[in-house]
């Protein structure tokens, strides 16, 4: 937390703008850190997995931001010091894992003209960013941010948490893989794409056998030019070593020392000895062979996963052959027009990888609802057994991220990334009431601005859009803009509190001052003594509405 | 989805695995119009849910409602067929009456295009009646008709009120591409108005011109007819306004017909994402309201904010509310996921019924046939796999007229593990 103020000092002088983006994510995570310390959580019910059985009444600990105990409270003995946070109504879950996005940065896609493996994603994200916000009251807690789809060979991505003011705070691994794509960029024929992805790799071979060659032929250019970058040669860099890969291989590498060959061939190179993961984006079906055929003749393919459009569900049998997992982008629903016949095809397109057993990962990239869980509620009415379509927003992408041993799941020894939830994480009506993330306590709905203006449409205040008139919309409705009506509407108040027909609206007036009364008078307790379930009046109403 | 039910569906499936049953059931549902459905709850809109429900459907009516076991179809749940108030079927240029800005006379019933595959689209989503209206490219577009999506082949047979509402719009959409004749005098968009100021302009020169035709029968011209009929509340005046100002603008223009003595125009505000801002405006001048589909994240046409509580923010103050699709092609946005955002927002689970069902179906007059489960009205019935609304949950079977559009039978609508 020290950390985050000196920070949030240093930005605090680069503008009022962004002061207010800092109010707001200094409210979002305005409890106590405990990154280096205890936690305990006790919730009503804790599922720790998608397919594990409900612990009701369970305790999970969290020490030095992993998960130290996860069982039933009379199971699990609290540390004396570790902070309490008591939701006696809530369900534990994992946070939920996006597998693929290209959000959170300026503007996601670099030149598609050019092969740009050394350009990294970290130095695009922006940490205050509104979508790392969305991400926690979504119940993200871990985002694998890649750059977009318009490339050939991309830069290389980054798995982030989405709480922290700089983008080392953020960082859970790093690097997270290149981007590449199998599809026509911007001004390119799907013949062009396929030739310039190969050739990328055509011309690393060249680029090392001449490197090789080179060195055979006494000529020192390469470690000139080394020096003359600044390059390391020391130590690993000084050493050369045999190619590895499954793939091809070229003679006498080990002839080179590391740090001699150049930077923007040196994650390629990592690619074909299968040291570095690889997405692929396939807009089309057909794309799916070629991402596949140069991820194989490459030797990548084993840790390759595919980011497909919704349209290549027809491949499912090519990537089912492969075995590779895929990140479903885009919609869940694919939707076509017959050519012949003019009739609509549905296709769902969760079910069909389901059914074809490829290991899949919902994203939040997707073109009507960001939500994982909604998606994933969605896989459950078309036909996916529950765990199948809680596991592709939790395991099923921590696999793909690699990261199985860390998120995913409430296991002992894993990141301690729980979401507090107001029900089941299905339910349409459910909320994310607390984030904590490695043991921090990085959200909580009843201090979120910005969940009260999507549901309420309450400004927060000091903000750039801020207006008094949003602040009490039952003051307004006749001001200033037609005194005739004005008058008439008053008129007609009158009228009907003489009839007492007037009641219920004065009454629903207070209600609206009661709360907006309500953050402030929270604002004071920051402790840990109980889960709020509340932002007053609309947390009731939801309970109402519960099933 | 209980195991009682899963195993009934599981001898359905059985039963229709053998062909000579399949071969049957093929023939028979062309013109089976009568059935037996069962539930473990029938949400009738008409009050409490029936657990373990029956619903006797014969030739096309419901003949009773009633507990019950033991039908032709079993599901998890049966609601009535949805009713969407905000249809657009596009056809592209021949859409637009291009004649006039206002042409109140131009009829969508006259142009129903029932060979459209958004028609069969909105009843796989369980949409059985919708009103289709004219697109908003024009200030007053027409009248819109209310149509049975699927089942009856002719489109004179699917209209289940002809000329049901005048349809309109206000904000950027009846003047966005519009421009003076200066450069390319036969373009399309050479077209009056060519802001917001001239669109509010037309309106209240029309209703005005209306008014005055009353008095002075010389002025009258095409269209007046149908204006005078919606200044006397007659047919509802629906008007598509998204933003505040939009909402305000129809609003005033309302109020001030009343004010002038013009008439009592029935408003209902069609695509009113931002009705939360101002709802004692709609209070004030009676109006109802229709919501287009819900945005996560709040941003949605006309640059309007929709705040998720609208439907019971309103709701609690008595506005009439009706959720719609507005044509919405991804799944997120279809009408049988409105209602759960509805309740997420707040809203009730049973005033999210009647929003689908009862309120906008009485909105537009068609009540009496549609809009609830209660003999004698239509067998227009959604069947769900789950608890209606919920994203967990699909539509698995329609009957329009008693006529099995989708049918929950095949294996693709059969219900997983869990699903409630």
């Amino acid at each position: 937390m020290k950390h985050l103020r000196s920070t949030a000092q240093r930005l605090v002088s680069r503008g009022t703008r962004r002061v207010c983006v800092l109010a707001a994510a200094a409210a979002l995570c305005s409890g106590a850190a405990h990154a280096d310390g205890k936690l305990a959580i006790k919730a009503g019910r804790i599922v720790t997995a998608p397919d594990a059985p409900v612990i009701e009444k369970g305790v999970i600990v969290i020490e030095n931001g992993r998960i130290a105990a996860v069982g039933k409270d009379k199971d699990v003995k609290i540390p004396w010091d570790a902070p309490v946070i008591d939701a006696p109504h809530a369900t534990a879950f994992p946070g939920y894992v996006e597998a693929h996005v290209s959000r959170g940065m300026d503007r996601p896609n670099e030149s598609p003209e050019i092969v740009i493996p050394f350009l990294t994603v970290r130095d695009s994200i922006d940490p205050v960013n509104f979508f790392f916000e969305d991400c926690l009251r979504s119940g993200i807690t871990t985002i694998n941010v890649q750059q977009g789809n318009d490339c050939i060979v991309a830069a290389q991505g980054m798995v982030v948490r989405p709480i922290g003011l700089t983008i080392d705070d953020m960082a859970v691994k790093y690097p997270a893989g290149v981007k590449m794509s199998a599809s026509p960029r911007r001004g390119a024929s799907a013949a062009t794409q396929a030739q310039s992805l190969r050739r990328v790799f055509s011309d690393l071979r060249r680029y090392l056998e001449q490197l090789v060659q080179d060195k055979k032929d006494g000529s020192d250019r390469a470690r000139r030019e080394a020096l003359y970058q600044g390059r390391d040669l020391e130590g690993e860099k000084s050493k050369g070593r045999a190619m590895e890969g499954s793939a091809w291989k070229v003679q006498g590498l080990e002839l080179i020392p590391r740090g001699e060959i150049d930077e923007k061939q040196e994650p390629l190179l990592a690619l074909v000895e299968g040291k570095l993961p690889a997405f692929i984006w396939c807009g089309r079906p057909a794309d799916v062979h070629l991402a596949i055929e140069v991820a194989r003749e490459n030797g990548f393919l084993a840790r390759t996963t595919l980011v497909i459009d919704p349209s290549c569900w027809k491949a499912a049998d090519v990537i089912a052959a492969a075995k590779v997992p895929v990140v479903l982008q885009g919609n869940v629903l694919h939707l076509e027009i017959d050519p012949l016949t003019g009739k609509e095809v549905e296709t769902f397109v969760p079910k069909v990888l389901h059914d074809k057993k490829i290991p899949f990962a919902l994203s939040s990239l997707n073109s009507t609802n960001q939500a994982l869980w909604f998606q994933a509620a969605l896989c459950v009415g078309h036909g996916l057994p529950r765990a199948a379509a809680l596991a592709a927003v939790t395991t099923a992408p921590s696999k793909i991220l690699g990261l199985d041993k860390r998120v995913g799941s409430l296991e002992v020894g894993k990141d301690g990334n729980v979401l507090l939830l107001s029900g089941d994480p299905l339910s349409v009506t459910t909320w994310v009431e607390r984030v904590v993330i490695e043991g921090r306590d990085a959200y909580d709905r009843s201090k979120d601005v910005r969940v009260q203006h999507l549901v309420a449409g309450k400004q927060p205040a000091n903000t750039a859009a801020m207006n008094a008139e949003e602040l009490d919309p039952s003051k307004v409705c006749c001001d200033g803009s037609d005194e005739k009506a004005h008058a008439k509407h008053l008129e007609a108040q009158k009228r009907a509190a003489d009839k007492g027909e007037g009641g219920k609206d004065d009454e629903k007036k207070g209600d609206d001052k009661k709360d907006e009364k309500k953050p402030d008078e929270k604002k004071g307790d920051g402790s840990h003594e109980g889960h709020d379930h509340g932002d007053g009046a609309h947390a009731d109403g939801a309970e109402g509405a519960r099933l | 989805m209980s195991a009682r039910s899963s195993t009934c569906i599981a001898v359905a499936l059985t039963l229709l695995a053998s062909d000579a049953f399949a071969a049957s059931q093929a023939k028979k549902s062309d013109e089976q119009r009568s059935w037996t459905i069962t539930a473990e709850r029938v949400y009738t809109a008409e009050g409490d849910a029936i657990e373990d429900g029956e619903i006797v459907v014969e030739g096309g009516k419901i003949r009773a409602v009633g507990k019950g076991g033991g039908g032709d179809l079993k599901v998890y749940a049966v609601t009535p067929g949805l009713v969407d108030l905000s249809i657009r079927i596009d056809q592209g240029r021949y859409s637009v009456e291009q004649a006039s800005e206002v042409t109140p006379h131009v009829r969508a019933a006259a142009s129903l295009d029932v060979f459209d595959e958004a028609w069969l689209r909105a009843a796989r989503s369980g949409v059985t009646t919708a009103m289709l209206n004219v697109p908003d490219r024009n200030v007053i577009g027409g009248l819109s008709v209310v149509v049975k999506t699927a089942g009856e082949p002719s489109a004179q047979a699917r209209v289940v009120k002809a000329d049901a509402a005048l349809y309109g719009a206000i904000g950027s959409a009846p003047s966005s591409g519009n421009r003076t004749a200066a450069p390319r005098p036969e373009d399309f968009f050479v077209r009056r108005p060519t802001t917001r100021m001239g669109v509010e302009w037309e309106w209240r020169k029309s209703l005005f011109d209306a008014a005055a035709a009353r008095v002075e029968p010389a002025r009258a011209k095409p269209g007046d007819g149908e204006l005078q009929r919606a200044l006397d509340g007659q047919l509802p005046l629906v008007i598509q306004a998204w933003a505040s100002q939009d909402i305000r603008t129809a609003v005033f223009l309302v109020e001030e017909a009343r004010r002038e003595g013009w008439g009592n125009p029935r408003l209902i505000v069609d695509a009113a994402a931002e009705a939360w801002r101002e709802p004692q405006l709609l209070v004030r001048s009676k109006a109802a309201v229709v919501l287009p589909p819900f945005a996560p994240l709040g941003r949605t046409g006309d640059r309007a904010f929709f705040a998720l509580d609208t439907a019971a923010k309103l709701e609690a103050l008595g506005v009439p509310v009706a959720l719609s699709g507005h044509d919405a092609e991804a799944l997120e946005d279809r009408l049988c996921y409105q209602p759960g955002y509805a309740m997420r927002g707040g809203l009730s689970f049973a005033s999210a019924l009647a929003a689908v069902t009862l309120t906008p179906a009485r909105l537009v007059g068609v009540d009496q046939r549609v809009g609830s489960i209660k003999a004698g009205k239509d067998a227009d019935l959604v069947l769900w796999n789950g608890e209606p609304f919920q994203p967990t949950s699909k539509v698995v079977g329609v009957l329009v007229d008693g006529r099995l559009i989708v049918d929950p039978r095949q294996a693709a609508n059969a219900p997983s593990s869990s699903n409630k």
